[in-house]
């Protein structure tokens, strides 16, 4: 979803080219998204079938097709930005899968696992720290802001981890 | 090179209301090092400073700094080793407020005797509080009575820079440029420790991060420092990218 | 209000030591006070106190007549209302130890009666003619007890006379200021003088209290009605009262002055307190009166947490202050010759407790309401120490004179609360001012005495009897080769223009200005026809130095002029002093009675005194020239003593309270202090500093002060002996002492400051910085 939106709104503003749109796309993410041009020629097909954008302009030398947004992109793009992201929260780590498997086979025994988990968050806020600060060193702000997001939620992780580390453990009733 | 801190199954006992108990800690810190203490109020992270500061003693263990035991100075010994060794930032700043800026930081080296008036423009400068040296604390806002309190652990050139929480009191933007002031300090070669339960800022400067909990140290961990792909660090992911 | 009393409880309990400061000044104050207004209800007028209940005579008048009968008529002449009398009476002389005294004796059947009454304070009235009754002062002066024997010299007979009876007699007089009495049965002193030196008294009293004016109308009756030379002289009550209440006024002004400076002193405290736990417990007063507290609970709150302690220490000191008068009051009596009753008034008592807690709570309902009134949020916001520039030109100026920081930083705290800062140099203020008169007045009194009693000018004094001539004795002195100079001197009665009585000069033959007297303003008299009178006779004969008057001696004129006015208290600033040859060509026979002697340096008095008196046993009063400090005076040095040490302890419980106040609100500072390296030793230096610069600033204001108030007591107390202050003794303090008051201020209150500099030293870090 968030690679369509994406394109629209590169698109919003002027027309591009297929790879402009993947350099552009990339550069906006400031390298935290690496996708290869096959994925944008499909969206941006799927994205013309659809209506939402449409050629500008006959195609250009070496085949280049420039695109731009309809007026029924933009509205769907409009659409898109008004609301507010819902839906259930998503854990797409590993460790949360890690800390189920765990709770059952090491017999309640998790220090080991927590220990090791949490200099591994600690490394994480110090990276993303250094990539905030060379976002705000680039003048990258909407970067930055990104950035801060990201350590927030690996604060909240890492306190997760402290609160499992200083819970006495058991075997959780049943272990459903 | 001989560690500059040096402590050794430091433990100490409080009777009645006051927490912060230490329970067998031993630490080592290296010349240099700018080392974060995180933990949750009460587990005995500013005990652990206060006892490296000589403002108080193990119940038993050893606190080495410098190569002196602490243990075998008196009050006045123990005053004079933390006005020529150590600098000791605040919270809560506490400056003297019937003290101009200018006399705060000038305090310690006139308790030693010293006349430290070059040093302590020099620092105002550095600091960027030259505009307010004359002013008193109670009209300057967080941020330069930070500032202010920063100058006046620095003015004897001490060997070991102590911060206690000090961005605990301040808005996030004055916080994080006393922060930013404290790691030129560690460029500069300076020895920080730092106590804080803020995981954030304890990251972002200190390459070593002490975790204690319940008066022991549960992790000590020296953290990489090398440059990293945006990529390596952060990745936005979507549906579609997700596998 | 039950909320109101639990409140100020609770505070009591967690302030306990200033609940103890105030205690401590309150009761020092209150027993002060109440000690004060004890003496001061009882030296309001004893004499008039004891006259009364002594049935004191208003006049009394001795007779030269051999038939007592014709004066049987005189109280119904005057209209005296009672009389006593007449008692066949004698001037006596008495030899007990190396002593010989004359006393005017008295026969005298009964102690008791409806005038004059004697109370016998030892021992029974005479049963037989071998017996003799003397006052209890005069006895315990000279050390003698009842059944002791005193020889009587001046009949040849020298009969032996046992103290029977120690008595108090209204118009004895201290023992070592006027003339004493004795007392035989009437058969008995008939034999102890030769029949032409017996004459009658008689003494009366009337029914209100007469004027001056009316006694002398009431002797000139008597004397119109009686054949001419019977009435030999008078003593009316007057006189003698104006002798006690010299004294009265000067113990009463003195202790006005000094109860005032200790209740001062104490308001000064405990606004001082009341300033501090307003400060202290600004976090409470906000609490308080978000919790519902009225203005009028806060207020009072803070007063009871005073009030309490202060009410205690009344309970205590009241008690306390009317026991420790006692014994100055049993010494007052006993030194002004007047009996002593224990002394305990209700009425007093509730006057001093309802003083003490109007005083104190006066001065602590300022603070007190300014509290009250405080906005609630502003109280919580400036619950800290105070901010801002003060001491800072002090800080700089020490940084320029290279004082150590904790001294510099130790004199700005001092200035930091300009109303503490005034309170406690209020206090100090007051404690250096009291010492001072404490050490400066006996100083005077010293010189004044020294000057009366020619203290270093006269080692010995001589009486000759009418026996044996001037040329005589004269012989005797210059025989001894001890004899340095002698100055001889005899009373003489004259009348001045403008005074209705006459006056009595002293005259001197040899060189009186070797007397060492005070001389206020012009100088000695040099030569015939000079003459010098202290302050009350040039006011009453409206003389000033310079002026030509003329005198009548014995009805011929003798001119005089006044070169200069002399100190003299002895008869009130009445007496001429003249030289020999003013009277000499007017009296060719006027001889000398008295010799004061000067010996040479080294010379051994006592030796001199046995050798003098064993030339003419019978006919030389030989005596040491008594120097040593008359009864009242001394009270009112000990007085003084206790007052100052009781105001110079209040004085430096301000001191130790301001540097409590101010090491509790500074608390934070000073751990601060100590976590940026200041030693131990430094925070008690800085402490000791800002006491010794409250100290300086003290001492310094009262140096001029105390000189000041010497001064004025000094010409108080003359002034109302009839004399102006010489001005050599108003320079009681030497310089060094000038330098030393203020060092000593310093050093006592750094001293002060020790306890609370040590409780600042052990402020626990951690506790404090932490606590927040």
């Amino acid at each position: 979803m968030s690679l369509k939106f994406g394109l629209m709104g590169l698109l919003s503003k002027e027309p591009l080219h297929g790879y402009e749109v993947k350099s552009r796309f990339e550069e906006m993410l400031g390298g935290t998204w690496e996708v290869n041009i096959g994925q944008i020629y499909t969206t941006l097909q799927r994205l013309e079938r659809d209506g939402l954008v449409r050629p500008a302009g006959p195609r250009g030398d070496r085949g280049k097709l420039l695109y731009e947004l309809s007026p029924e992109g933009r509205k769907a793009l409009e659409g898109w930005l008004g609301e507010p992201d819902s839906g259930p929260q998503q854990l797409h780590e590993d460790i949360y899968v890690k800390l189920l498997v765990a709770t059952r086979i090491a017999n309640g025994d998790l220090q080991q696992l927590l220990g090791r988990q949490k200099r591994a968050y600690l490394q994480r806020l110090r990276d993303l720290n250094r990539l905030e600060e060379r976002a705000r060193r680039d003048g990258r702000t909407d970067l930055a802001r990104l950035v801060r997001g990201a350590l927030l939620h690996a604060e909240a992780d890492l306190k997760w981890i402290d609160e499992l580390s200083s819970e006495r453990f058991g075997v959780e009733e049943d272990g459903k | 090179m001989s560690p500059l801190v040096q402590l050794v199954d430091v433990t100490k006992v409080y009777q009645g209301g006051i927490t912060g108990a230490l329970n067998g800690v031993s630490v080592t810190v290296e010349k240099g090092e700018f080392t974060a203490i995180m933990g949750p109020s009460g587990s005995g992270k500013s005990t652990l400073l206060n006892m490296v500061a000589g403002l108080d003693r193990p119940t038993s263990g050893s606190v080495v700094v410098g190569g002196t035991d602490l243990a075998n100075l008196n009050e006045t010994g123990l005053a004079r080793f933390r006005r020529d060794h150590v600098g000791f930032v605040f919270q809560f700043f506490y400056l003297l407020p019937n003290l101009t800026a200018l006399e705060n930081i000038l305090i310690p080296a006139q308790l030693k005797g010293n006349a430290a008036d070059e040093r302590a423009r020099e620092l105002l400068d550095r600091l960027g509080i030259k505009d307010v040296a004359d002013r008193f604390p109670a009209r300057l806002s967080g941020g330069q009575q930070q500032r202010v309190a920063i100058a006046r652990a620095l003015i004897n050139s001490p060997s070991l820079l102590l911060a206690d929480e000090p961005t605990g009191a301040l808005d996030t933007h004055s916080g994080e440029q006393v922060m930013e002031l404290l790691a030129q300090l560690h460029q500069q070669g300076q020895t920080i420790l730092l106590v804080t339960h803020d995981a954030k800022l304890a990251t972002r400067h200190a390459a070593r991060v002490i975790s204690v909990m319940d008066g022991k140290v549960v992790d000590d961990a020296r953290l990489e420092t090398g440059e990293h792909a945006p990529s390596e660090v952060l990745r936005l992911r979507s549906e579609e990218a997700a596998r | 209000m039950r909320a109101v009393l639990v409140k100020a409880i609770a505070d009591l309990r967690r302030r306990r030591l200033q609940a103890a400061v105030i205690f401590l000044t309150a009761l020092l104050a209150v027993a002060t006070g109440t000690m004060a207004l004890t003496l001061m209800s009882q030296t309001r007028d004893p004499y008039e106190q004891a006259f009364a209940a002594q049935k004191g005579a208003h006049l009394q008048v001795g007779y030269t007549v051999t038939d007592p009968k014709p004066l049987e008529n005189t109280p119904q002449l005057i209209g005296a209302a009672v009389a006593g009398g007449p008692y066949l009476s004698a001037s006596v002389q008495y030899e007990f130890g190396s002593q010989k005294v004359y006393m005017l004796t008295m026969g005298r059947d009964n102690p008791g009666g409806d005038i004059e009454q004697l109370r016998i304070t030892s021992g029974r009235w005479p049963t037989n003619t071998s017996e003799v009754a003397l006052t209890r002062s005069f006895a315990e002066l000279n050390h003698i007890s009842v059944g002791q024997q005193l020889k009587v010299v001046s009949v040849p007979a020298e009969p032996l006379l046992t103290v029977a009876a120690e008595v108090v007699d209204i118009d004895e007089g201290t023992a070592d200021l006027s003339s004493q009495h004795a007392w035989v049965l009437s058969s008995a002193i008939s034999a102890l003088a030769t029949k032409s030196d017996l004459f009658y008294w008689m003494t009366y009293r009337f029914a209100g209290d007469p004027t001056d004016a009316q006694l002398q109308a009431a002797v000139n009756e008597i004397r119109a009605a009686l054949p001419p030379g019977t009435v030999g002289g008078s003593v009316n009550y007057l006189l003698i009262r104006s002798v006690f209440n010299i004294t009265n006024q000067i113990i009463t002004s003195v202790l006005i002055a000094f109860s005032s400076f200790a209740i001062l002193a104490t308001a000064a405290i405990v606004a001082n307190l009341v300033t501090g736990i307003v400060i202290s417990s600004y976090r409470d007063i906000g609490i308080m009166k978000a919790i519902g507290f009225s203005p009028s609970d806060v207020s009072a709150v803070l007063l009871l947490q005073v009030l309490i302690p202060t009410g205690v220490a009344c309970v205590v000191g009241i008690p306390l202050g009317t026991l420790g008068s006692q014994p100055l009051l049993a010494n007052s009596a006993q030194a002004l010759g007047l009996a002593y009753q224990p002394t305990f008034s209700p009425w007093l008592d509730v006057a001093a407790l309802v003083g003490a807690l109007a005083v104190v709570a006066l001065a602590a309902s300022i603070p007190a309401v300014r509290a009250a009134l405080l906005k609630p949020a502003v109280v919580i916001a400036k619950a800290t120490a105070p901010v801002g520039r003060s001491g800072r030109v002090l800080r700089a100026l020490a940084s320029a004179m290279r004082l150590p920081r904790p001294v510099a930083l130790g004199m700005g705290d001092a200035l930091a609360r300009p109303v503490r800062t005034i309170l406690t140099i209020l206090a100090i203020f007051v404690g250096v001012v009291t010492v001072m008169v404490a050490m400066g007045l006996p100083r005077s009194f010293t010189a004044i005495n020294d000057s009366e009693t020619n203290a270093g000018h006269v080692d010995v004094q001589i009486t000759r009897s009418p026996a044996l001539p001037d040329s005589a004795v004269m012989n005797i002195l210059q025989a001894q080769p001890q004899t340095d100079y002698v100055v001889a001197e005899q009373g003489l009665n004259m009348i001045v223009p403008g005074i209705g009585d006459a006056v009595n000069a002293r005259v001197f033959r040899g060189d009186a200005t070797k007397l060492g007297y005070l001389v206020v303003a012009g100088r000695w008299f040099s030569s015939a026809g000079e003459a010098v009178a202290p302050r009350a006779l040039m006011g009453s004969a409206h003389l000033k130095v310079g002026d030509r008057f003329t005198v009548s001696v014995s009805g011929k004129a003798v001119p005089l002029v006044l070169v200069g006015e002399v100190y003299d208290i002895s008869n009130l600033g009445q007496t001429l002093f003249t030289d020999w040859s003013t009277v000499a060509s007017v009296l060719p026979d006027f001889q000398p009675f008295n010799y004061r002697i000067k010996l040479t340096p080294g010379a051994d008095v006592d030796a001199y005194v046995r050798n003098v008196a064993a030339a003419q046993p019978d006919l030389l009063e030989v005596r040491k020239n008594d120097t040593s400090l008359i009864g009242p005076v001394k009270i009112i040095d000990n007085v003084l003593f206790a007052i100052a040490a009781v105001i110079a302890l209040i004085g430096i419980a301000g001191i130790f309270n301001t540097l409590l106040l101010n090491t509790r609100e500074r608390v934070r500072d000073t751990a601060t202090l100590k976590a940026v390296g200041m030693s131990p030793r430094q925070v008690m230096v800085m402490v000791a500093a800002a006491a010794g610069l409250l100290a300086l600033i003290g001492g310094l204001i009262a140096l001029p002060a105390g000189v000041v108030l010497n001064r004025f007591l000094l010409d108080l107390i003359s002034g109302s002996a009839g004399n102006d202050t010489p001005p050599s003794t108003y320079g009681v303090f030497a310089s060094w002492e000038l330098i030393a008051i203020p060092v000593v201020t310093l050093l006592v209150a750094m001293a002060a400051a020790l306890v609370p500099g040590r409780w600042a030293a052990r402020t626990n870090v951690i506790e404090v910085l932490h606590a927040e």
